[in-house]
């Protein structure tokens, strides 16, 4: 850290690369009165004249035709910057005739610099982390050109000392337009040829070969993938005229989607296909009710578990063997370690990327700089959203003016009252739909135990439950919503989480009442083949994934359609409903949950999960037009993503991972059919498969590994505590990365206050030495004009101010016990001690404000301090994030 | 796609995807949206050519926008000022918007694209132009000015870390870096 300090303080091209502030121009050539616009770069005075040339360049001069050494020599030799051709990489390549001048000027617009900002940034600290002896060089070798070009040079060569893939990354980022990049890409080019000149090597120059078409390779794959992305067109509408939030949904479903697709195909190709070729034939009627039910024809089908072998697949004499019951356990096991990593990843993503700094989320005017949707493109949806923006504008100055509101202290009890009679409320119904579908499963397993008819009575009789349970789920978050508008939340963020918790409530103790039952009745009844059971028949998971999908349809035909007709027809003031993207995430959740269940029980399940979601995307799509509008609030999507994802793992899939867990571990597989028919547990194939390897030596390693690591408690002991000591260690480092954040904080603020106060210190002297020089009559209005960026003051102002700054900063940073303030961070107390010794700062900085002669000339280059305390910060918080 | 294929010469087509951010299907769907906005005579030589202003414009994407003209202002090279794109201008546009952007470089470009006057600060005036464009200019949804005046204090309140009375551009990286949404708002598609 403080090695960063050091070196961008005192390394005067650092500064001149920090170039963001205006103050800057007023110091740099440029005349800040005149018209040019800072960004165009079209203004370049006396290049005017390349500029017809340059228009059509990539017709007159095709790139493919001009080989290395072809004619440029004939194109314009009148560069300005004639002195740069002799400099020892400008060696005139094709590209760069195109554009004789634009990469030379960096320093004209400020832009340029602020950008680089962005990238150099990252190339200072790219750099820092090389070895030192290699910055070295790379700074001496440019040390003779001008500090413009050094600059140029500087990057140039800290790109080509890159890997291929990070340079052209590191291009893309550069916010220049594409003649300037392209320049500078094909100066790094040269650069690296004349650096790999000088060592050709075989070796390289294969594994270069083996890159570049490794590469190509990657790269027609990803557009096949991108010709596959069939919805790209319908999700471009949907944002088109929903904005983000929405979009955000159908965003989730396709990711759902794609999910299942994959699961399926795992599933299909390593237990479905083996059991093809073992299959006995089916001689069950198929009626088509089946369809609904999942039971009769389907029993005897790859669709449950029941139908498949605990043989060893060979049909080769002697040929290799494909084991069932290790293929079987192995898939749902690699499936489900794939799964975790895949949505640990997602959500750490989310989590790093959402939630860098809570604390700040709160702050709510500063939003409006970046809260334009540019997604939406459709005219009526724009006047919509500005129209939405504006009340929410107004409602949120009048909230700010308004005084927080005091509720007295019987106020506060009803309150609290009426909170609490909604928690038990909710509760309580959330514990009555639990009962009700545990005793309607139990008298329905007696009622199939009994008599066990293959006719449509019974098979619509299976249908109750499910029925029962869809409902449930469908009618139950209604009441819920409906006990959220009666509370009367102080924030609708409230609300929408203490809703969304109440549902997460009732879609997880339903299910939870369901396994328990599965696991616990189903499973020592004396059913021949309760795992049949539990994916098709009685509590069927199937039955509850297809009737969970009609109801999904119907609730979007009832819940908007018939919404839109009230709205519109009957009760005008209710107006067109709003997408509901909360319960219809919970929704998903809910199926996908209901899916990883089944999986064991019934392999292609994520094939029908497949078909509903596909189904469900275009019916939400139709629904959404036809009925709703635009959301009114504005959502914090990425937030609300990042808590759904959370959802989907939290009580989702690590609820799913424990009764899959239980099921494997702890009960007897059902004697007549299946994989593992005979066997104590499921988990008992992988135990039997041990022991035959052990009559290999090959396979050795493998019986080790599952001796010393999987069964040994010893290793997951040593494992756990290191994991908790690394937590630990993460956890302390984040505390003091937090006091870190807060120290530098309060030096930007201390830095601004500074400035303040230095300016007031300085238009008083200016006032003092007008008066006393009285004659000087330019510029009277100037110091008159309030603080403020108008830019003559800030013009005439920084040059003794950045200079007084840059000692104040010195001695400022000099004081600041900053390394310290790590190391020590667990005992350290920031708050006063740095407000002390900025306090101390802060009058040093006066002082010398007090000295200062306002007439005295002042060198140009430097930079505010508060600039790059900002721009340490945000460099600071990257590392951090 | 084979047809617009075969225009794009296959070595530029790499460069344009090795400087963009844009994939391939993507810079071929851009050449031929771009060649259909213009004359039929000059889509041959659509890379050279220039597209005026109000013909970019009427492109669906940008046609309800509030910040169309300062978008087309921002992107394009054209010296005459006439905020004309060309077609790598168009590339340059497409790739700041697409989906695989970081935030770094959006987060520069919508700078640009709010300091209405080019003087590389968010000042009053521009902070007022923004608000103005976000609210749209119906009667009804204007704000007033003390309403206005109160907005603009409490944006530079929060925002102006250095309290010079504007919003420099590492300022208005940090908003944006607190707001994990920008990314995927600040988003055109084609």
């Amino acid at each position: 850290m403080s090695y960063y300090h050091n070196e961008a303080f005192e390394n005067p091209d650092y500064h001149f690369s920090e170039t963001l502030e205006i103050d800057r121009r007023g110091s740099s050539q440029r005349n800040p009165f005149s018209h040019q616009s800072p960004y165009d770069s079209s203004l370049h005075g006396s290049y005017g004249d390349h500029r017809g040339r340059e228009q059509n360049y990539p017709v007159a001069i095709p790139m493919a035709s001009l080989g290395p050494g072809s004619d440029y020599q004939d194109l314009p030799s009148t560069s300005p910057y004639g002195n740069f051709t002799e400099n020892l990489s400008f060696e005139p390549e094709p590209e760069l005739t195109y554009s004789p001048h634009s990469t030379f000027h960096l320093l004209d617009y400020p832009y340029t610099h602020g950008t680089s900002s962005g990238s150099e940034d990252s190339f200072i600290r790219r750099r820092n982390r090389r070895p030192p002896d290699e910055i070295f060089m790379t700074s001496s070798s440019m040390s003779e050109t001008d500090p413009v070009c050094s600059e140029e040079e500087d990057l140039i060569g800290s790109l080509a000392s890159m890997s291929t893939k990070e340079r052209i990354k590191a291009i893309q980022k550069m916010p220049e337009t594409m003649r300037k990049k392209r320049e500078i890409r094909n100066k790094v080019l040269k650069e690296i040829t004349k650096k790999a000149n000088h060592r050709p090597s075989c070796c390289t120059q294969c594994l270069q070969g083996a890159a570049v078409s490794f590469r190509r390779f990657g790269n027609t794959l990803s557009e096949h993938f991108h010709q596959l992305r069939v919805w790209h067109k319908t999700l471009k509408i949907i944002g088109a005229e929903f904005g983000t939030s929405v979009l955000s949904y159908f965003v989730f479903l396709t990711w759902l989607l794609n999910f299942n697709i994959f699961s399926f195909l795992i599933n299909f190709s390593f237990i479905t296909i083996p059991q093809f070729l073992a299959a006995e034939p089916n001689n069950l009627s198929f009626t088509g009710l089946e369809l609904f039910t999942g039971a009769g024809y389907f029993q005897r089908t790859v669709l449950y578990y029941g139908f498949y072998t605990n043989a060893t697949i060979s049909k080769i004499e002697n040929g290799p063997s494909y084991n069932m019951q290790l293929a079987y356990i192995f898939t749902v096991g690699i499936y489900f370690v794939i799964c975790f990593l895949i949505l640990l990843f997602s959500m750490a993503k989310f989590f790093s990327r959402n939630f860098i700094n809570p604390q700040e989320l709160s702050v709510n005017a500063s939003k409006l700089l970046c809260t334009w949707d540019f997604n939406i493109t459709n005219d009526k949806a724009v006047k919509l959203k500005q129209k939405n923006l504006c009340t929410q504008i107004k409602e949120g100055l009048t909230e700010v003016n308004k005084e927080v509101l005091n509720f007295s202290a019987m106020e506060r009890t009803i309150r609290i009252g009426v909170h609490l009679i909604a928690w038990v409320a909710s509760l309580g119904v959330a514990v009555a739909a639990c009962a009700g579908v545990y005793f309607l499963s139990i008298n329905n397993l007696e009622l199939f135990m009994k008599g066990y008819r293959n006719d449509l009575e019974s098979q619509a009789a299976m249908l109750v439950l499910p029925v029962v349970v869809s409902l449930l789920n469908t009618l139950i978050p209604f009441f819920f919503s409906w006990l959220g508008h009666l509370e009367k939340f102080q924030t609708p963020g409230q609300h929408i989480y203490v809703t969304i918790t109440r549902n997460i409530m009732l879609k997880m103790s339903i299910v939870g009442i369901l396994c328990y039952y599965w696991l616990n009745i189903v499973a020592t009844s004396e059913s021949q083949c309760w795992e049949t059971l539990v994916g098709q028949d009685i509590y069927h998971i199937y039955r509850l994934v297809l009737v969970d999908f009609i109801f999904c349809l119907l609730g979007s035909f009832f819940g908007e359609f018939l919404r839109r007709i009230i709205g519109t027809t009957v009760c005008l003031n209710l107006g067109l409903p709003e997408f509901d993207i909360g319960r219809n995430v919970l929704d998903l959740i809910y199926a996908q949950t209901l899916t990883w269940i089944g999986i064991l029980f019934s392999p292609l399940l994520p094939g029908i999960q497949m078909i509903a979601f596909f189904i469900v995307f275009f019916v939400k799509k139709v629904s959404l037009m036809r009925n709703c509008q635009p959301p009114r609030k504005v959502w914090r999507t990425s937030q609300m993503m990042t808590s759904f994802i959370f959802l989907l793992f939290c009580p989702s899939f690590l609820g799913v991972l424990s009764v899959i867990g239980v099921t494997v571990w702890r009960l007897k597989p059902s004697e007549g059919c299946g994989p593992f028919r005979g066997l104590p547990s499921m988990y008992a194939s992988v135990a039997e498969w041990i022991q035959v390897l052990e009559n290999y030596t090959v396979s050795k390693w493998v019986v080790w590994i599952y001796h010393n690591l999987i069964t040994s408690e010893l290793f997951f002991f040593i494992l756990s505590s290191f994991v908790l000591i690394v937590t630990y260690l993460y956890w302390q480092i984040i505390q003091g990365r937090k006091t870190m954040t807060k120290l530098l904080r309060q030096q930007i603020n201390n830095a601004g206050k500074d400035k303040m106060l230095l300016l007031k210190k300085l238009r008083v002297q200016q006032r003092a030495s007008r008066s006393s020089s009285a004659l000087g009559g330019r510029g009277q209005q100037r110091s008159s004009s309030s603080y403020h960026p108008s830019r003559q003051p800030a013009q005439e102002v920084p040059d003794y101010l950045e200079r007084a700054f840059d000692r104040n900063q010195n001695t400022s940073y000099n004081e600041h016990p900053f390394s310290a303030g790590i190391s020590s961070s667990s005992d350290y107390l920031p708050g006063r001690r740095t407000g002390r010794k900025m306090r101390r700062g802060c009058f040093a900085a006066a002082g010398f404000g007090d000295s200062l002669a306002p007439g005295r000339a002042s060198p140009p280059r430097s930079q505010a301090p508060s600039t790059a305390d900002l721009v340490f910060l945000t460099n600071y918080k990257e590392t951090c994030a | 796609m084979g047809g617009s294929a075969s225009l794009i010469p296959r070595d530029l087509l790499g460069e344009y995807q090795e400087l963009t951010f844009l994939s391939k299907q993507e810079i071929l769907l851009a050449y031929k949206r771009f060649s259909e906005l213009l004359p039929k005579e000059e889509r041959e030589n659509a890379c050279s050519a220039r597209v005026p202003k109000s013909q970019i414009l009427t492109l669906p994407e940008l046609r309800a926008n509030p910040f169309q003209h300062r978008i087309c202002h921002v992107f394009s090279t054209s010296e005459t000022r006439d905020d004309s794109m060309s077609f790598e201008d168009f590339l340059d546009m497409l790739s700041v918007f697409s989906d695989s952007a970081t935030s770094d470089v959006k987060s520069h470009y919508a700078f640009r694209i709010f300091d209405f006057d080019d003087d590389g600060t968010l000042d009053r005036k521009d902070l007022e132009q923004l608000v103005n464009c976000l609210t749209g200019q119906g009667e009804e949804s204007r704000l007033s000015r003390a309403e206005m005046e109160q907005l603009i204090q409490n944006i530079l309140e929060e925002s102006d870390i250095d309290k010079d009375g504007t919003i420099n551009l590492s300022e208005f990286q940090h908003v944006v870096s607190r707001s994990p949404d920008f990314a995927s708002s600040f988003k055109i598609v084609l």
